[in-house]
């Protein structure tokens, strides 16, 4: 093996611009993948904390049929308590208590429809970013008071600053009318423009009693630590209701539909572009290959004369086609983590990313960080290595045909 | 007058103790219409002093004139139209252009030279018939015999008219009849075209044709014969 | 023949070199071409990369394209046409008192004119939908049923029940969607109501005649249609909200705009790229992409060029030390590699062009079908059906930028090759 090696690594410097120049390939095609598929996985967490983070949560617990048909009188009962004892297990990041409807709300002559949500001022801090994303005025004050924050679009409609009154007109669960006057003490900016232009949020109390709730609530909000251990949350959430047949857990892939099958093509259509890109770096160093082959083949007739077994020529040839590809993979998968580091110390960002993604109602994806997973750092080499073994080692299959005398007399 | 002149050029490779020292204060001069033998063992300096010539390579000191003109001093521009217009060059072996026919490869000079294609054609019939390969042609340097390539080689030299014709063992891949026959050939343009010609070889054969016989040993002349 | 003849002599001026140069051209090219074919395999291989290089940037600019294409048409198609003319105040804020007067003696001219296709007279205002069991906030549009053909997504049949037949037509058409959140369908009533024109909340009922589909789940559920005078009766006013319009050439509309501008000056016209500002930054993001895209294509396929081309001139070091020794000029040998490259090029690029446009007109002529993803492609704002389309610019910018930079990376193994010694490339065996 000693000798083989040694032989090998010494072939491989005998041309050294076409070796650098092939292992030159590797490296970029290398660094391409190490640093796009970190940043590709990392621009998913973003996009789906984005998402999820600023209303939806990991997962809620609704009334069964919630979902679909998202009605006042859908309603379930000790929604708090059962908040209270999620809260208790400390396993969550939040848990916050939601209740929900439709309402016009108007200021002076102008009438805009809004989603109106109640939600328990303490805790939604936990499970949601608008209360941290209030650009004017303040955040709710109490579960009980008398006021109302509202998206930033839907704000410069009714033309209303903080400070004014908006009154609010909508069905309350008993089919009642459900009215009030609230002052707007906060406007909030999430970047996403269906919350900006149709959401409001009073505190759960209020909300029960303009819409005549009594105690209930409609959904339980969950965000776990990571959005990772989705199968965990759900388990866990499946436990805590064990014994309720009132209440179901909903999993954040059905409460913001399209979301994951929106990813999963992404993912796909990338592949298949870094696929064919790798094809053509493989076709590209292919002749290079292919001629350390054939350039040799009279030497090769030699060593067959000198009683070398083809098999320990085509392994030798081998050798020496996967030192040259680990040579380019070392040096792609070190520039490409320097890469992927910057990318994770700085954030990735590219001019109309933030206009885009507030478009398809993506808030704060203005700065992509890579996913620093280890298989995502490998997935790419590893195909790569693969891919150019093939091709490497098809000429070197030729080998094992070779007749001595005859390769001798080749040029 | 001279059409080659040599005034104490040296020519060293390598630096400090390696250095080699091919050709050490050398002085010649070449009278047009020469036919003139360089001769001498390996080493000696002769492949060193006709590339000198040719303008393949240049002196480390010392000054060569070639047609006029100090080639020691120019760009590599200015030694490729001199070699295109002025020399002439033979080598020992595969010195054809593969892809190239016979005839192409005898045109291709001419064709540097930007000779209109009329011209070429004739002028290219002509000489393949005196080296005696009418009928060849067409033929790539792979169909022919290393004697009839030798002699597309010569066709090739001679026909943008150069002053100088400079040959590298020219007989070196050659057996002894063929050997004869081209040295009979460049004796013969030599008398008929007044062409100088400088030849470098250890071929007893080549000698014998000399009209000059210049000895060559470590770089130096050690001998200068005149014959015939 | 005279030795003693003086023959032209060197460097006698570049306008020589150059008449020189143009004189040798066909001789260099049977030349590369001749030595394009002294190793066949070697030729096919990188052939085939540069084929798979440039087929593979067409085909991901006509996918880009596609997708581009289809979300401006769709965006167009949207009731946002290629330009809009509104109460200046309206686009900031579309409450009722921002609607603009039915279009004057002077607009009309221009809005008839020749290169207008089709325009067409709304209100557009929001309002509260309401059902037996549900209520939304939408926005209640008012339309000139025939006008709309060819100008919106309206003027197209609906899938279920009628679509509006006048601008009196008392029927409402909603999105199919939004029949199923509001848990209603066709032949039900349900209640619009809005502010009208003295700030009074006027409703009134309307049976739902026909339902449309549209490709985003956000149309559907985001406007509700009836007639425009029907719309006006309700809301109590005899203005409009918006007069939108479309052209042959929605890329040549500046023009346009500035003679409506000028026909109504208190009133604002607006190009759908000012209309949506956002579309355009879309249009430049993957503009911009798309160029660094294909330059990272195109450096897949240039270290196999280098390195063909390095490995060609290698094996002819012998053949390039004679030419030179024959009298060639190192800058013609420069120009020899180029050419050699050149043909490479060439036939790679024709290759690849074939193969993309095979890939994009014959294969996926009719568009791929992603219906299966529908869901995940409307977060995406993506049209279930995928078609490509190609642009002439794209093309241009694919093959004059691999042919550029193709001849710039030959420029290092040509220079390798004229920088041979002659005497060594001759010597070396």
């Amino acid at each position: 093996m000693g000798i083989t090696f040694h032989l090998a690594w010494r072939n491989l410097w005998r041309n050294r611009r076409r070796t650098w120049l092939t292992a030159g390939a590797i490296a970029f095609s290398t660094i391409l993948l190490v640093a796009w598929v970190p940043l590709q996985f990392g621009a998913y967490d973003i996009m789906i904390n984005a998402s999820l983070n600023v209303f939806p949560g990991h997962a809620q617990i609704q009334r069964p049929g919630y979902q679909d048909k998202p009605k006042i009188r859908n309603s379930i009962n000790n929604a708090e308590a059962l908040a209270k004892q999620l809260r208790g297990s400390d396993q969550y990041q939040g848990v916050s208590v939601r209740a929900q409807g439709f309402a016009l709300l108007s200021s002076g002559s102008r009438s805009y429809g809004a989603q109106v949500v109640g939600v328990e001022p303490e805790f939604e801090g936990n499970t949601s970013s608008i209360p941290g994303l209030i650009k004017q005025g303040r955040w709710l004050s109490s579960i009980d008071a008398q006021e109302i924050v509202i998206g930033s679009t839907l704000a410069r409609n009714l033309k209303l600053e903080v400070g004014d009154e908006v009154t609010l007109l909508g069905g309350g669960k008993d089919g009642s009318v459900a009215a009030a006057i609230f002052p707007v003490v906060g406007i909030f900016k999430s970047g996403s423009n269906d919350l900006d232009r149709f959401f409001a949020e009073i505190p759960l109390r209020t909300f029960q009693n303009t819409f005549s709730m009594g105690a209930s609530a409609h959904t339980i909000t969950i965000v776990a630590k990571s959005v990772e251990e989705q199968p965990q949350l759900l388990d866990a959430l499946n436990d805590a209701i064990k014994g309720r047949n009132d209440v179901v857990v909903v999993g954040w892939e059905q409460l913001v539909p399209g979301l994951k099958e929106g990813i999963q093509i992404d993912k796909v259509s990338g592949f298949i572009f870094l696929g064919i890109l790798i094809a053509v770096v493989v076709f590209s160093i292919l002749n290079t290959f292919l001629m350390s082959v054939l350039e040799r083949i009279r030497e090769f007739g030699l060593m067959l004369a000198l009683g070398l077994k083809p098999r320990r020529i085509a392994g030798l040839m081998m050798l020496e086609s996967t030192l040259l590809t680990l040579l380019g993979l070392t040096i792609g998968i070190f520039i490409g983590s320097l890469l992927v580091y910057w990318a994770h110390v700085e954030g990735f960002a590219y001019p109309g990313l933030e206009d885009l993604a507030e478009q398809y109602n993506l808030p704060g994806l203005s700065r992509i960080y890579p996913q620093l997973k280890l298989i995502n750092f490998l997935i790419g080499p590893i195909f790569i290595f693969i891919a150019t073994s093939i091709v490497a080692w098809i000429p070197i299959l030729r080998i094992r045909k070779l007749e001595p005398v005859e390769a001798m007399r080749t040029i | 007058m001279s059409t080659v002149t040599l005034k104490k050029v040296c020519k060293t490779f390598g630096e400090g103790e390696l250095a080699v020292h091919a050709l050490k204060d050398v002085d010649l001069e070449i009278k047009a219409g020469g036919f003139l033998c360089l001769s001498g063992p390996s080493g000696s300096g002769k492949s060193t002093l006709l590339n000198m010539v040719g303008g393949l390579d240049r002196p480390t000191s010392g000054e060569i004139t070639v047609a006029d003109k100090r080639i020691d001093l120019m760009s590599k521009s200015e030694l490729a139209e001199i070699r295109l217009h002025n020399i002439g060059f033979i080598f020992q072996a595969y010195n054809l252009i593969p892809v190239l026919t016979a005839r192409e490869n005898v045109e291709f000079v001419m064709q540097l030279q930007g000779i209109p294609t009329e011209e070429r054609h004739q002028k290219s019939t002509n000489i393949l018939r005196e080296v005696g390969l009418e009928g060849l042609e067409d033929r790539k340097p792979l169909e022919l015999s290393g004697g009839q390539q030798q002699r597309v080689a010569v066709a090739r030299a001679l026909v943008s008219e150069p002053a100088l014709i400079l040959a590298d063992e020219p007989t070196a891949n050659l057996d002894s009849t063929n050997a004869e026959n081209l040295m009979n050939l460049l004796r013969h343009l030599n008398d008929d075209h007044k062409i100088t010609f400088l030849i470098s070889t250890h071929d007893k054969l080549v000698m014998s044709h000399a009209r000059r016989l210049l000895k060559l040993h470590d770089g130096q002349i050690i001998d200068d014969i005149q014959q015939r | 023949m005279d030795p003693n003849i003086a023959h032209p002599q060197a460097g006698t001026g570049g306008g020589d070199a150059y008449h020189m140069m143009i004189k040798t051209l066909p001789l260099l090219s049977a030349l590369g071409w001749r030595n394009l074919w002294r190793r066949p395999k070697r030729t096919f291989v990188i052939l085939f990369a540069i084929t798979l290089g440039v087929w593979f940037m067409i085909v991901s600019a006509g996918m880009m394209i596609g997708i581009i294409e289809q979300q401006v048409r769709d965006m167009i198609f949207n009731l946002t046409g290629h330009a809009q003319v509104h109460h200046p105040d309206y686009r900031d804020d579309p409450a009722i008192e921002h609607s603009m007067l039915l279009p004057s003696k002077k607009l009309q001219a221009v809005l008839n004119s020749a290169e207008v296709k089709q325009w067409s007279s709304r209100v557009r205002l929001p309002a509260v939908v309401m059902s037996e069991r549900e209520s939304r906030g939408v926005m209640l549009v008012g339309i000139e049923p025939l006008r709309e053909q060819g100008l919106s997504f309206i003027g197209e049949p609906v899938v279920a029940g009628r679509a509006l037949q006048s601008i009196d037509d008392n029927g409402i058409v909603i999105g199919r969607r939004m029949a199923e959140k509001l848990e209603t369908q066709i032949g039900k009533r349900i209640v619009v109501m809005a502010q009208d024109k003295h700030g009074e909340v006027a409703d009134r009922g309307f049976r739902i005649v026909g339902l449309y589909q549209a490709e985003l789940e956000a149309t559907e559920t985001g406007y509700i249609f009836t007639g425009l005078s029907t719309a006006q009766k309700l809301l109590g006013m005899s203005e409009i909200s918006e007069i939108s319009l479309i052209t042959e050439n929605r890329d040549e509309i500046d023009s346009l705009v500035a003679r409506l501008s000028a026909a109504e000056p208190q009133l604002a016209t607006q190009s759908w790229t000012e209309l949506e500002p956002l579309m355009v930054t879309a249009l430049e993001v993957y503009d911009n992409f798309m160029i660094i895209w294909y330059l990272i294509i195109f450096a897949a396929m240039a270290f196999g060029l280098i390195n063909t081309m390095l490995m060609s001139v290698f094996e002819r070091t012998r053949e390039i030390g004679l030419f030179q020794a024959l009298g060639m000029r190192p800058s013609f040998i420069v120009i020899q590699v180029m050419i050699e490259t050149l043909m490479l090029l060439l036939i790679g690029i024709t290759l690849g062009n074939l193969a993309g446009w095979f890939t994009i007109d014959v294969i996926f002529a009719d568009g791929i079908d992603l219906t299966q993803f529908a869901r995940g492609l409307d977060a995406f704002q993506m049209s279930s059906i995928m078609t490509f389309q190609l642009e002439a610019r794209d093309i241009v910018t694919i093959n004059i930028m691999v042919i550029a930079l193709g001849l710039l990376a030959s420029l290092y193994p040509a220079a390798k090759a004229a920088r041979y010694i002659p005497i060594e490339a001759i010597t070396r065996t």
